[in-house]
């Protein structure tokens, strides 16, 4: 009886292993075949055994330590600032208010616009003569007025952040407070009847119960922002120079525009592992803390 | 319209992280041997190339596919040409497989048939920086065998379909990038680049309404590229080996001089692309504008700003050589492994000659790659492509190398580096001369 149910099941996955199988893993195995190998696809010649020559063109090659570096710090940077603010809105949203439905469905509206539509958006946002920022700043007289966004690093990575952020937000926000709404209500009212604090219940109640949300939400979150590609190409293409250069869009550039599948490879499997650690060590962290 | 410029799709990678159990790893193993498997039989694969024996006679009945761009009118344009190409030769069918208007997916879709060996698209419209990079790997036919009138084609567009001597792509419709004039607020189009900065800040001076001297496109893109090389900038085959040249950092300096010492052009001009620059044209906010011969038409228009007050000459050198133009337009080539090859050059013969290039051009504007078809035809219909051969006569292309793209990308960083002041002309050329060296030697 077990052992007939078993088999059912393998025969119930078994179309979904095959599909994954062909669509996902033989271009990951193919994709690390490549990376041990020169293959440059229009180069004309067979792809050639090279080792790991591929991996450590990462490590003393120019471009790749910079665009990690770039990586590292704008996820760093954008997970944190998009958590807090979608946290906010979470809690805000999560209170019975006139109009709750309309609003919520207002802050949801930019996780709906294509991450690329949104990037070109915002550069001409920030254009100079005709974008929408520096009008706003001239006409509050603000500092910044008449500053060229995209053309110095800092003010680059300035909008780039914010494009993402505005972008990125309501989807922390969704996720967010589809955990708070599983919450029971009666927790908070128990607390208050103990005399806990706004603060109180939020750190004891609202945060630890929101855990496995918030794990989900950042797991996404942080590999999205890891794998950040469409919003520096349609903003700065990596520049000035290549200061916003980063490493999805380094990995793009060596196989659409240097069609070197060998490098482009190994880029590939280093952001593969990388983005697998960074979900194995959410995981561990949030379970570590469950434990205790 | 379609200059050669970059677009992209949007790629989102989704991750699902899974964590590991006994079962799972269990399971992982045999995924990974079905995975090798699967990579073993991949290297295994590789496809002959047809015989001659193969090739469909030009006189039997067949169909073949050309394979291009083009939306709008330009895509109209194609599919007339093709109706009167059938009419004319009842027994080709040409079949159009229209290509993403995304001209790096077009690229992609185009390099996948080539990498799997098909023979089919049979014709296809290639940007002109492509040949080069096709005829490497063998993937297009070399034309020499069908005499080609070369003399009949401009020079430098002739010499984006050459590699190693032999010639693999003809013309189709041309592109170069010249210097727009207001003819009412410049009377002679300046010679030197002193005339030219003095022409705009007197122009500037005297109208207010003007918000820059000159506009061109600095942002990372490649049309800092061919800015760069209709200023002046020495960027052909035969410079690749050293770009650190004299020349190269005059143009590099006077394009940061524009912005920052002699206020001409704007700070914003480092992030602009061609569209900005046409706006602020077509705006009549400029007395000078760098451009393609797309915003020519656009300036003809009724009802434009500009009408009847636009001249259109190639940007003068930076450093005092002769001008240059850079080269944009696009390219036929043969499939290698088609199976039709005389039915595809007759069908490439059609596209080139003086009827099909003008209707092209009177229709959609794309400006004929064939001499001849400047004439009173034409002038008649359209009289504005009477200013074009000028430029177009100055046109040179960009590296014609199976690297380009590599290469263009080094100086796409390097451009922007400079403009926006992080680095000097010198420090830049500098460093960025032996990776471009480097490449070109790669590229053979």
């Amino acid at each position: 009886m077990l052992a007939s149910d078993r088999r059912l099941g393998y025969a119930l996955v078994a179309p979904t292993v095959i599909v994954l199988v062909v669509i996902t893993g033989y271009p990951l195995a193919y994709n690390l075949w490549n990376s041990f190998h020169h293959y440059v696809v229009t180069s004309g010649q067979p792809a050639t055994f090279n080792g790991l020559a591929n991996y450590a063109r990462l490590f003393h090659g120019q471009s790749f330590l910079p665009a990690l570096e770039n990586t590292a710090g704008f996820t760093v940077v954008s997970v944190v600032l998009e958590t807090a603010i979608g946290l906010a809105l979470a809690l805000a949203l999560n209170r019975p208010f006139r109009g709750r439905g309309a609003v919520r469905a207002a802050v949801f509206i930019p996780w709906a616009v294509p991450t690329v539509v949104s990037g070109m958006l915002w550069k001409s946002m920030f254009d100079p003569q005709q974008g929408f920022v520096n009008y706003v700043l001239r006409v509050l007289h603000l500092p910044g007025g008449h500053v060229t966004w995209l053309a110095n690093t800092g003010t680059a990575w300035g909008a780039i952040l914010v494009a993402d952020a505005w972008r990125n937000t309501p989807f922390m926000a969704i996720l967010l407070l589809a955990g708070l709404q599983v919450i029971p209500s009666e927790i908070y009212e128990a607390a208050r009847i103990d005399g806990a604090t706004a603060w109180q219940s939020f750190r004891r109640i609202t945060l630890p119960m929101l855990k496995p949300a918030l794990m989900v939400a950042l797991i996404f979150r942080t590999l999205s922002a890891f794998l950040i590609y469409d919003v520096v190409y349609a903003m700065t293409s990596g520049g000035p120079g290549s200061s916003t250069d980063v490493l999805s869009y380094l990995d793009w550039r060596a196989f659409l525009v240097q069609s070197d599948f060998g490098y482009g490879g190994a880029v590939a499997v280093f952001l593969i592992i990388v983005c697998l650690a960074i979900a194995a060590a959410y995981v561990r962290a949030f379970r570590v803390e469950t434990v205790r | 319209m379609h200059l050669w410029s970059r677009r992209r799709q949007p790629n989102d990678i989704t991750d699902r992280p899974r964590g590991p159990t006994a079962r799972s790893k269990r399971r992982s193993a045999l995924v990974a041997a079905v995975g090798v498997g699967l990579v073993a039989t991949a290297c295994g694969s590789s496809s002959p190339a047809p015989s001659a024996s193969a090739q469909v006679p030009l006189s039997a009945k067949q169909t073949i596919v050309f394979s291009t761009q083009g939306l709008g009118l330009e895509g109209q344009a194609t599919k007339a040409a093709v109706k009167a190409f059938e009419k004319a030769n009842p027994n080709i069918t040409v079949q159009i497989q229209t290509l993403s208007s995304s001209s790096n997916v077009a690229l992609e879709q185009q390099q996948q048939a080539f990498m799997a060996g098909a023979s089919t698209p049979d014709v296809l419209n290639v940007d002109v920086i492509r040949p080069a990079e096709y005829a490497k790997p063998k993937w297009i036919l070399k034309l020499n065998k069908f005499h080609p009138n070369t003399a009949n084609f401009f020079p430098g567009q002739m010499a984006s379909g050459e590699y190693k001597g032999g010639i693999y792509a003809i013309p189709w419709f041309m592109n170069a990038e010249g210097l727009f004039y207001r003819t009412d607020l410049i009377k002679t189009p300046p010679k030197t680049i002193s005339q030219l900065i003095a022409d705009a800040k007197h122009a500037m001076a005297v109208d207010p309404s003007l918000k820059m001297g000159l506009a061109f496109e600095g942002a990372k893109y490649e049309g800092a590229v061919t800015a760069f090389q209709s200023m002046g900038g020495q960027f052909t085959a035969s410079n690749l080996s050293n770009i650190n040249t004299s020349a190269n950092r005059a143009v590099l300096q006077f394009e940061y001089d524009a912005i920052n010492k002699y206020k001409i052009t704007p700070s914003a001009a480092s992030t602009w692309e061609e569209p900005n620059v046409q706006s602020a044209w077509l705006a009549g906010q400029t007395p000078f504008a760098l451009n393609w011969p797309y915003l020519v038409q656009l300036s003809e228009a009724k009802g434009s700003l500009v009408a009847g007050k636009t001249g259109w000459v190639p940007f003068p050198s930076v450093w005092g050589g002769s001008p240059q133009a850079s080269l944009g337009g696009s390219d036929l080539v043969i499939n290698a492994r088609s199976v039709h090859q005389a039915a595809d050059w007759k069908f490439i013969s059609y596209l080139t000659s003086n009827s099909a290039q003008i209707a092209r051009a009177v229709f959609s504007g794309d400006p004929p790659s064939v001499k001849s078809a400047y004439n009173s035809t034409l002038f008649a219909k359209a009289p504005y492509f009477k200013m074009e051969p000028a430029v177009y006569n100055a046109a040179v292309s960009r590296p014609v190398t199976p690297v380009y793209a590599s290469i263009s990308s080094q100086m796409q960083t390097l451009i922007s580096s400079v403009i926006t002041g992080q680095e000097s002309p010198a420090a830049g050329l500098a460093a960025t001369a032996p990776v471009v060296k480097q490449l070109a030697a790669t590229g053979g």
